[in-house]
Order: structure tokens, then sequence, then C-alpha cells
């Protein structure tokens, strides 16, 4: 079992995501930075596929172990002490009844997941533990964790403790290069920072609005200027997980993977080998969308499944 | 129908371009006919007013795989079960508290609180798509009378059951969420039941019929 004793600023639980039910609008609720969760799986070896684990926001979160297994905590990269012992992120460490494991400081990066060598106990909900925040549902008890929750640890399995490899521990540090695969209505909107963007293939750059959560990512910056006569919304159709839309105020809006249809024009989609880094902008951190065509998406999506694919492949 | 990318892992299937009938009953076919199938791979299918989006796992299948497969088994999508819509009756509570926009809404359509219930209660709609939240069906199309732009700024929270309008469509909200749909009632039939399948009260096609209370 697991007792938290600090939740930071937020703590959800996440499996691979809650797929099979986009008809009816649910959405996936999957883990932001999916390589990171996928360590998880292969550095504490848990033999279920779709596994649960805790996605944390904010410095401190805090456990009380009560159990011996082993535990691992990947993505941001984070300053963690076990009963005062500092512990490397992206490698396994014994846990024992009694041990509490804190994370003090969140150096590099914004969110970051938290496993073991066991499968936490708690009840699927349309076949995902991960957690609907909004319609509060899935996880623990439909809601963030909070102080004092308990979670057992089911079929904990023998682990040799093996490191990932760090020269693939990607980095998360701003300024965040995202490619966009140009398109939809990208044509609705005149801007001379856009054009620059098509012709040209220079970046189109913002800053992270506060106002951003895990539905999307708010940027702030030069609005888009949208042409003469266009209608600034669009007849509402399904979008997927990096779809960047822009609002009537100009403004783009990453959509991550809270929602299933959207209504505002488009100007791409963020090629999915940067995905994981959605999960790590910050307020005021900056985002240059560089513009990629698809089929070099395509290409850099299959080199990252290559160098990962002992968290890949099925 | 057309077959485009929608990144890379992906596919937006377009039927038409306008919102209209003859699209939807075509979309909704062949939303069926996809799901029969049972193709490997395929995480999510998002049927919407006009087009159909397959999310797939790119570790599992493809673009060229998934279009080929239906290329070749286009002949099912005629013999393909559909089933029949179902008709739902909603029962709604309008203007005062429970519409915060009815106001507007008069004033906007130059129409009187009774001409807007009596419009809107007077259409039987069509479910063109449920979603952007679980349970929330888009219905349509609403009376011209009725058109109402969206807020300028949307509220950052409205109860469950609100009952909303927005430009051609009318919607319900089934969880307390931010909206940007003009407010006009509220129901009190629930819409979304995590435990109980088919979760989703309202399914792509089915009919609502609102009546005042």
């Amino acid at each position: 079992m697991i007792e938290i004793i600090s939740p930071a600023w937020l703590s959800i639980i996440v499996d691979e995501g809650r797929y099979g039910y986009g008809d009816i609008g649910v959405p996936p609720s999957s883990p932001l930075d999916l390589t990171a969760y996928k360590a998880i799986g292969y550095l504490c070896g848990s033999s279920r596929s779709n596994h649960p684990v805790i996605e944390v926001m904010g410095n401190d979160f805090t456990m009380k172990i009560h159990t011996d297994m082993v535990c691992a905590i990947t993505g941001a990269l984070v300053n963690i002490f076990c009963d005062d012992k500092p512990v490397q992120p992206w490698t396994p460490f014994l846990v024992k009844k009694g041990s509490v494991v804190r994370v003090r400081e969140v150096i590099e990066g914004l969110r970051y997941y938290v496993g073991f060598s066991g499968t936490m106990e708690i009840e699927t909900i349309m076949d995902s533990f991960s957690t609907n925040i909004e319609c509060r549902f899935g996880g623990y008890k439909g809601r963030p964790l909070m102080r004092g929750d308990r979670i057992d640890i089911k079929d904990i399995e023998e682990r040799t403790i093996v490191p990932f490899p760090v020269d693939l521990i990607p980095r998360m540090n701003q300024p965040h290069d995202m490619r966009l695969i140009p398109g939809f209505e990208i044509d609705h909107f005149i801007s001379d920072a856009i054009q620059r963007f098509v012709e040209k293939g220079e970046p189109l750059w913002y800053t992270i609005s506060s106002k951003s959560n895990r539905t999307g990512i708010r940027l702030e910056g030069e609005p888009l200027i949208f042409r003469n006569g266009v209608e600034k919304s669009i007849v509402s159709e399904g979008i997927v997980l990096g779809t960047v839309q822009v609002a009537g105020d100009g403004m783009p809006i990453i959509m991550l993977s809270e929602r299933t249809i959207g209504g505002y024009t488009r100007i791409g989609t963020i090629a999915k080998v940067d995905h994981d880094r959605l999960a790590h902008v910050k307020p005021s951190d900056r985002i240059n969308f560089i513009p990629v065509t698809i089929d070099d998406a395509e290409r850099l999506w299959h080199h990252k499944v290559q160098s990962l694919s002992f968290l890949y492949t099925h | 129908m057309e077959f485009f990318k929608y990144g890379e892992d992906a596919i937006r299937i377009v039927f038409g371009n306008t919102i209209d009938h003859t699209t939807h009953t075509l979309l909704r076919r062949y939303y069926f006919f996809l799901k029969s199938l049972r193709l490997k791979g395929i995480r999510n299918i998002i049927p919407s007013f006009t087009t159909c989006l397959i999310h797939f796992d790119s570790e599992v299948t493809s673009f060229q795989h998934i279009v080929s497969t239906l290329h070749k088994r286009r002949n099912e999508l005629e013999s393909v079960e559909v089933p029949e819509p179902m008709l739902h009756e909603i029962p709604v509570m309008y203007g005062g508290e429970y519409g915060p926009d009815m106001e507007y809404v008069t004033s906007y359509s130059g129409l009187t609180e009774e001409e807007v219930i009596e419009i809107h209660t007077g259409t039987i709609y069509t479910v063109f798509a449920v979603g952007f939240m679980p349970g929330f069906p888009y219905l349509g199309p609403l009376d011209k009378r009725l058109y109402s732009p969206r807020l300028e700024t949307p509220r950052l929270k409205v109860p469950e059951g609100s009952v909303g309008i927005a430009q051609l469509q009318t919607g319900i909200y089934p969880f307390e969420s931010p909206a940007g749909w003009r407010i006009i009632g509220k129901t009190n039939i629930p819409l979304f039941d995590y435990r109980k399948p088919p979760y989703s009260l309202m399914q792509i096609g089915d009919m609502v019929q609102f009546v005042r209370i």
C-alpha cells in the first residue's frame, strides 16, 4: 500500500488512455508524456500493458510506502529523496515498508510519473484507470489524489534494477521547438507571420499562457488575423491530441487529450514526435512552431519509435 | 467522400461541407459500417456533422491499410444494420435562473420569451454528433429565428443539464463545465452514466423533443 502525504499541486491516476468511446464524447485522458509513462512499465516491470501510474505536477509530492517493492519516477527531471537519501529519476529504486519518498523539487520539465513494480488497486471505469477530472470519473474515486489517500498495490513482481539509457532521456527545457503539420483552415488567416511560416518555414512563436490546463495549452503573442469574410468557427468535428485551434481572438490553443470534438479554426497538428514535450511546457515558456510535412513527421515518429523500441513495440 | 490524413495517426473522412440530413444519413450509415468491420488497431471513431474521424494506433495499423480495407469492403456498406433512432423527450425549465441568456436571446431575436420557448419546443431535433465532452448532444437544425452568436467570452461554469443554443445548433451540457453557448434553460434528465452501458443517453442519429415544464 502507498499513502499520499502530499499530492503536490496536482496528482492524478492515468493509464495509456480511455479509448473506444470517442463516439459518445469520452476523451482519452491519456498521459501527456507517453514515453515517460511507458518508461515506468519498462523500469518497474509491471507486466500489464495498460498499467496505472500517478501523473504529478509541482514540487513536494510525498508518499509513505507500506509495502516492499520497486518504485520509479520518470518525466520531468526531479530531486527525489527516499528516507532522506537522494535517488535518481528515470532509475528504479527499492522502497521498504515505512519508507518515505519525497520529490523535493522539479528541475527541468513539468509533469512527472510515479509508478511501482505492482499494480495500484483501483477500479477501472469504461476500461481505463485514467482520471477524467472534469466529469469526475475514473482514477482514484474520480478525483485528484489528496493527503491521506491510501492505495493498495497488488501483484508485486521481483525486479532486477535496470536504469533507463541516459542518452535517451529527452531534454524538457524551453524554448520548446514543436514541429507543426500545417493544414485545415490555415488559409483562413492573412497574418505576415503565417505567410512566412508557410512559405519560408520561419518559426511561428508564442509564450505559454498561465490559463493553460490539462484540456488545452493557451498561447499568447501576436494574434493571428482572420481573412475578411471567413467564419471564425467551423462546423464542429472530431479532433486529436496536438490539434492547434485558433479562438475568435486570434490566439492559438493546443488541444490535449480531454476533448473529442472542436469547433474553432485550425492551423495544423503538432507532429507526434513532439507530443511528449506538451507535458512539460510551463507558463511564460517560449514555444516555436516549425513547419513539417506529414511525410517528414511520419519519418520522425518512426525514428523515435525505433530508438525507443523497448518501449513502443508491442 | 474523401479521405485525408489528420496527423500521423488519424483519418479524416469528409462526407460533405454543409449540415444537412443527406450528409448525416450517409455518414451515420458509414459510422455503423466502420464499427461493424472491427478493424484492428482502431482507438476511436468520432462521427460528427460532416466528417468522421478514425484515430488509430500507428504501431498496429496504418492509414494505407485502413483506407484500402475500407475500399475492399465497401460493398458491406449497403447491408450493414443501422439501428432505428430513439426519440428522447427532454423536460426543460426555461428562463429565469435556469436560463441566464434568455433575455439576450429575446432581444437578439426580437421575440418574446413565450415565442422563443414555443419555437424551441416546436421542432424535433436530430443528434448530429455526441462529443466534446461525454454525452453532449449537438442538436439541430435550430429554427433560424433563434439564431444566436456564441458568447464572446465563454462562462467558466454552467450547471449540468444546462440547455444552450449557438448559431443554428442547440445542445445540453451533461456536466458542470465551461460553456460558450447561450443558456436558455435546464433539464434534470441525466445524460451520461459512466457505470451503465451504453453510458450516453443520446447516440448519433437519435431524435430530441424539448418539453416545457
